[in-house]
């Protein structure tokens, strides 16, 4: 474990003076709630020269609703999350998502923006937004431009965001909340640990399944969607036999490593298990929310 | 927009007294009470945000101060355990705390009293679950949590 | 709460009851759960550990480690870390003015290394400098040129032939021994005779304080704060290591931050760097651990691989025992020799085996030392015995308790070792009352009905008993200081540390009781070993039972002081002198009566000794290591846990619904401290059960930290606990106490294992039981 190096510090009050600084030196990175970041610098991993602190920046700070999509600034921390009135009444497979990463503590300081920025292919917000196909509007010197969520990802660590740009918001479709969401995570303990598997699953459904989605994180390079088992259930009647047909595909469709948190023949088995279980809880109806 | 090569001048309210102070950017929240402010109730585990044992509140909310940049406290509001002589749900844990035996080596006390007074200062009468959400982020190696869960539940009848 | 036979021993509780002229119930302190006297200065942060008595004045030391499991050290080159401004000195063996040497029982381990380095993170320099970042960039800049060799991570390899060799004279640090009976004979003898290989894995201790030393200079000696487990222990180090007399060496024993058996190992190694880096830059220096060097390069509980075969007959009665031991030591032997021989004289189990051949092996590997850790040996070893002995039940078709009651060490049975056991053995009683607490049987029967769906449910019990201090023939002694102040408060003095787990405050407890004054009169000195009499290390579970009977003695001598003397004050005949609620009056006349200030005021004026020193020597024990058979400990705690476990068999999840824990911990000082044991060694069994496992890659560990060693957090201990204390008191201890720290966390990991047992069917003989493991364990379906 290495002590913090020295850097320069940062910190802009609006977008535009953040990606002006961003845009001046190469060697800058911004920093939000600094929850995982600071520990990578402390492992090692990376070096900071100069950071740019967004967390000030108040328009990067907000939940709300507008031209039919849920809105939420990337500095907006995951306890502003996980009390929102608006994402909790209207789609609150995220918060279901956010109610067990990390701690109070980490929810207090880390970021929606920061959790997926970092890339983690465990990232827990990854996959209620996948499911939900959220949009993240990008702002770079150059103006801003909007992309699918499933889009953001290339490998662990790394993101679409070139050098001079930085997550600005995050769009959820208002309608989606019509649809049931389940977000389930397996841990190697209760609380505060990162996911070995986690899921979300967004589905409408009466005797058969009107639409369904399903993501996954921890499972592969990436946060995924399990495309061919929704394409395999969309359609069919809801029952156990097709659940269970279904549901077997997950396991083809996650391509996980094994590391210290498990292994990959028991991150595939637990793919199908838990995707299993949130369709199933969906069904039911069975939603925690705060 | 502060421009800062070395040092910067931050100012906040460390327990109800304001402080003036140049800091590294390069220091934590938790090196600048521990080692220049001579607060030493957050403590030094695991520094990366795994043991809560350096918790404080920032702007009234339970963080890990180890992994808070310094600079970022500037115009923010830091309470520890020194600075909540005389708060009413402070005291109920302090005596709670003490009289079900929820201290042991001590460690993590300090942290733990601050996550439980952010439940109390919210829920009156917290479930169950709600004690364990609030303290989950506090590791104790001590006690198995057993009597520091009694110590909040205790703390809130008295409160009541 | 029963004794069972009048005692006539020296300080048992008649004895007590005897001296202070009281029945048990009129006592004030000894018994009774207080409040922690220290509760409101750890609240408030006001307890000083070491890292918080850091002042700008001291200088860092950091330690350059090794990043080879197994290589020659070529060269170390400093120059370029000199250059650094700030660093003042890089430390290399080369520099150690006394020796190099800290090994515990066996002198194989150097405080730096100099020829060869055997694991990752094992020391090779000390770079002090003027602040932290020096230090940090001072470690980075020595180079040390390795000559890599071939490497041994297993044990099982490292005890053949051809595996490259940890230390010269092989990879075998030790061996034990017992013989007891005719095994053949034994097990022709049986009608069920169960085999298994059982597995355990490295536990971090993972307390949440780092270990810390600071060093200062001082005239012509030096002083060294920091948290440990013996001062001094670590000032008999210091002194080897630095070549000054014992005597210019002043060790204190700071509050430690949680300690498990961590820092007994540990305190004496970073002191003694930290007291190397202050006499050579005559600067006072700290050594404080990052949690990722404690996690690599601190000792830990020895993983073990153990083949337990045992025999029955069809009534339930053991006939034999015959078990192969293999603790890894990794690097270094450390305190291998009584980890293992702990596990040798426990391997049984608590229970009467007529026949045992026992084999233990110490095995090196190139990976981190392993140590000290609560329970030291026993938790390995009973996860075996007491799987074995519900195999046994199962196939014999007896429950599980009334199998172990057939065959639990009574008064007057014999252990493993063949020693007879007079007195103080509540393992009969501790199983029944546990059982009865949990409902065993209706339980047992009930939990058959969770067997459908998902989740189903079991209930386990296991036993263990543990051997108070230290082992075989090693004489043990404790000492302790009482002084009466002028004023008629007691300055306490015992170098039994501050752990978190209240020794002192047991201690304290009794010398009030003794003199009968309020606890707030007698205050606990910090351990110091220029002024501490030294009650030797706090081990063993030996803290307050050793040490406090060492409180009781010098508190009795200054009771009998103070009863003379009011005999003289008071004009009344010495047996009527009573001291009560700090007061010493004539029984025949309380009005005739003399306040303690006063007492303690004409103490010094009538020329009267008001200081005392106390001493307890552990009665003698005799062993003889050829057979393994004889007295190996002085006294044992019994104790029992039952758990109801919830087992996902889709996850393979264990969660722990409820636990009952009971102990014989011979007399209660304080029943509130014990359960604050009990309930905390619960919780770490929990973890070593389920999810805890130091996890490497090529000897490099790969989980240093809480992100991936997961121990239990609030919501991974059951909600109901219930913890019951049995007392069979001892003869030979202050009240009759015995130990449990240790003991409590014994038998957890085996009492969820026969849990999961009852609930899926299928036995995990490999720790931990993690999620993973289970779920595949129950794919593989019933073995």
């Amino acid at each position: 474990m290495k002590l913090i190096p020295p850097f320069t510090y940062y910190k802009p009050e609006t977008i535009e003076e953040a990606i002006s600084l961003l845009d001046e030196f190469k060697e800058a990175k911004v920093i939000a709630g600094g929850t995982d970041l600071i520990p990578l610098i402390r492992d090692g991993k990376y070096t900071p020269q100069k950071m740019v602190d967004i967390s000030f920046i108040d328009e990067l700070n907000f939940v709300r609703e507008e031209g039919g999509y849920i809105k939420i600034g990337a500095a907006t921390t995951h306890s502003d999350i996980l009390n929102s009135k608006i994402l909790n009444e209207k789609t609150n497979v995220l918060v279901q998502a956010v109610k067990n990463l990390g701690s109070p503590q980490i929810r207090n300081l880390g970021t929606i923006g920061g959790n997926l920025c970092n890339a983690s292919p465990a990232a827990d917000t990854a996959p209620p937004l996948l499911v939900l196909e959220a949009e993240l509007l990008i702002q770079g010197s150059k103006g801003e431009r909007r992309i699918p969520v499933k889009d953001f990802f290339l490998g662990p660590g790394k993101t679409i965001l070139k050098r001079n740009e930085i997550l600005r918001e995050i769009h959820i479709p208002s309608e989606v909340g019509k649809m049931k969401g389940v977000f389930l995570k397996l841990g190697r303990r209760e609380a505060h640990t990162l996911s070995i598997v986690c899921t979300a699953v967004l589905l409408k459904a009466d005797t058969e399944f009107e639409d369904i989605r399903i993501a996954l994180g921890a499972v592969a390079p990436i946060p995924i969607r399990a495309k061919e088992t929704e394409s395999y259930l969309r359609g069919k009647e809801v029952t156990e036999k097709k659940i269970d047909e279904g549901t077997e595909i997950v396991k083809k469709e996650v391509k996980p490593i094994t590391d210290v948190r498990g292994t990959k023949e028991y991150r595939t088995e637990m793919s199908k298990v838990f995707v299993k279980r949130a369709i199933n809880k969906a069904l039911k109806g069975e939603v925690e929310c705060k | 927009m502060q421009v800062n090569t070395q040092e910067i001048i931050i100012s906040f309210t460390l327990n109800g007294e304001k402080v003036v102070k140049n800091v590294q950017p390069n220091w934590t929240l938790l090196d600048l009470l521990r080692k220049k402010l001579r607060v030493r109730s957050p403590k030094e585990g695991c520094l990366r945000g795994d043991c809560g044992a350096c918790t404080v509140l920032l702007n009234g909310k339970p963080v890990n101060s180890c992994l808070v940049l310094a600079p970022k406290v500037d115009g923010a509001t830091i309470v520890t355990v020194e600075g909540l002589k005389g708060d009413p749900v402070f005291e109920a844990l302090k005596e709670t705390f003490a009289e079900k035996g929820a201290v042991q080596c001590g460690f993590c006390t300090p942290g733990m009293i601050l996550s439980a007074k952010y439940l109390l200062d919210r829920k009156k009468n917290p479930t169950q679950e709600e004690i364990e959400e609030a303290i989950e982020g506090n590791l104790c190696r001590c006690t198995g949590y057993i009597k520091i869960v009694e110590a909040i539940k205790e703390a809130a009848k008295k409160l009541i | 709460m029963t004794e069972t036979r009048e005692v006539t021993a020296e300080r048992g509780p008649f004895f007590f009851k005897r001296e202070l002229g009281k029945e048990e119930g009129e006592y004030k302190l000894v018994g009774r759960e207080i409040e922690r006297p220290d509760a409101f200065s750890k609240i408030m942060g006001l307890t000083k550990f070491t890292a918080d008595r850091l002042t700008e004045d001291v200088c860092f030391g950091k330690i350059v480690r090794s990043k080879y499991p197994h290589a020659l050290i070529k060269r170390v080159i400093v120059d370029e870390a000199l250059q650094i401004k700030g660093v003042l000195a890089v430390i290399t063996a080369k520099d150690v003015p006394g020796e190099n040497q800290i090994g515990y029982a066996i002198p194989d381990q150097p405080l730096l290394a100099d020829k060869k380095v055997r694991y990752i993170g094992e020391p090779i320099a000390i770079v002090v400098a003027e602040n932290e970042y020096a230090a940090e960039k001072g470690v980075e800049a020595v180079k040390v040129e390795y000559d890599p060799l071939p490497a041994v991570f297993d044990p099982l390899e490292a005890l053949k032939p051809e595996a490259p060799k940890v230390h010269e004279k092989g990879n075998v640090a030790l061996t034990t021994i017992i013989r007891k009976g005719d095994v053949e004979k034994g097990f022709k003898e049986a009608d069920v005779v169960v085999e298994n290989i059982y597995y355990t894995q490295r536990q971090e201790h993972a307390y949440l304080e780092p270990e810390a030393a600071i060093a200062y200079p001082e005239g012509d000696g030096i002083r060294v704060v920091l948290c440990t487990q013996s001062p001094f222990l670590v000032r008999e180090f210091v002194s080897r290591v630095t070549g000054y007399s014992q005597s210019k060496i002043k060790v204190i024993g700071a509050p430690a931050g949680g300690a498990f058996g961590g820092k007994d190992d540990m305190g004496p190694m970073v002191a003694s760097k930290a007291a190397l880096a202050a006499i050579i830059t005559k600067k006072p220096v700290a050594i404080i651990l990052d949690k990722e060097e404690t996690f690599v390069a601190s000792n830990k509980r020895h993983p073990a691989i153990i083949r337990y075969k045992s025999g029955a007959t069809k009534d339930g009665k053991l006939t034999a025992v015959e078990i192969e031991i293999i603790y890894e030591t990794g690097a270094y032997a450390n305190r291998s020799p009584f980890v293992l021989w702990r596990a040798t004289v426990h391997s049984a189990g608590p229970y009467v085996v007529p026949n045992a051949k026992v084999d233990g092996k110490s095995v090196y590997t190139n990976k981190v030392f392993s140590g000290s850790f609560r329970g030291f040996g026993d938790p390995q070893i009973h996860f075996a015995a007491e799987q074995q002995m519900d195999e046994l039940a199962e196939k014999l078709g007896i429950d599980p308790v009334e199998f172990r009651l057939r065959n639990v060490l009574k008064e007057g049975t014999r252990t493993v070792c063949n020693q007879l056991l007079e007195e103080s053995v509540g393992m009969e009683e501790t199983l029944k009352k546990v059982a009865e607490a949990a409902n065993w049987k209706k339980k047992r029967e009930e939990l058959k009905k969770y067997r459908k769906g998902s989740k189903v449910r079991g209930i386990g019990v296991a036993c263990a008993y543990h051997g108070i201090s230290t082992s075989r023939g090693v004489p043990d002694w404790s000492a302790a200081a009482v002084l009466l102040n002028e004023d008629g408060t007691i300055t306490y003095r015992s170098t039994i540390t501050r752990l978190g787990q209240g020794s002192l405050i047991g201690h304290a407890k009794i010398v009030a009781e003794i003199l009968d004054i309020p606890l707030e009169w007698v205050h606990i000195e910090e351990p110091d070993t220029s002024a501490s009499p030294n009650a030797r290390p706090t081990h063993g579970s030996r803290g307050l039972m050793t040490g406090g009977t060492a409180a009781a003695d010098a508190a009795l001598k200054l009771r009998r002081t103070l009863i003379k003397l009011a005999s003289e004050l008071l004009n009344c005949d010495e047996k009527n002198v009573k001291l009560e609620n700090g007061k010493a009056f004539c029984a025949l006349d309380p009005s005739n009566k003399i306040e303690f200030s006063e007492l303690a005021k004409e103490t010094y004026q009538r020329g009267y000794q008001p200081a005392y020193y106390g001493f307890y020597f552990v009665p003698r024990r005799y062993f003889d290591p050829e057979t393994g058979l004889g007295v190996a400990y002085c006294v044992y705690t019994y104790i029992a846990n039952i758990v109801e476990v919830e087992v996902d068999k889709e996850t393979g999840e264990v969660k722990v619904l409820e636990a009952y824990t009971g102990a014989d911990v011979g007399k209660a000082i304080d029943p509130g401290l014990i359960e604050g044991q009990m309930q905390g060694a619960l919780a770490q069994g929990i973890g070593y059960a389920i999810s805890e496992e130091v996890a490497f890659n090529d000897g490099k560990i790969i989980n240093p930290n809480y992100t991936d060693y997961i121990i239990p957090t609030v919501k991974d201990v059951p909600r109901k606990v219930k913890v019951v204390i049995i007392e069979k008191p001892y003869s030979s201890t202050a009240f009759g106490a015995k130990g449990v720290a240790e003991a409590a966390l014994i038998p957890t990991a085996p009492a969820i294992a026969n849990a999961v047992a009852h609930a899926t069917g299928v036995r995990v003989r490999n720790l931990p039981l993690t999620k993973e493991k289970v779920c595949f364990k129950l794919k593989e379906g019933k073995k």
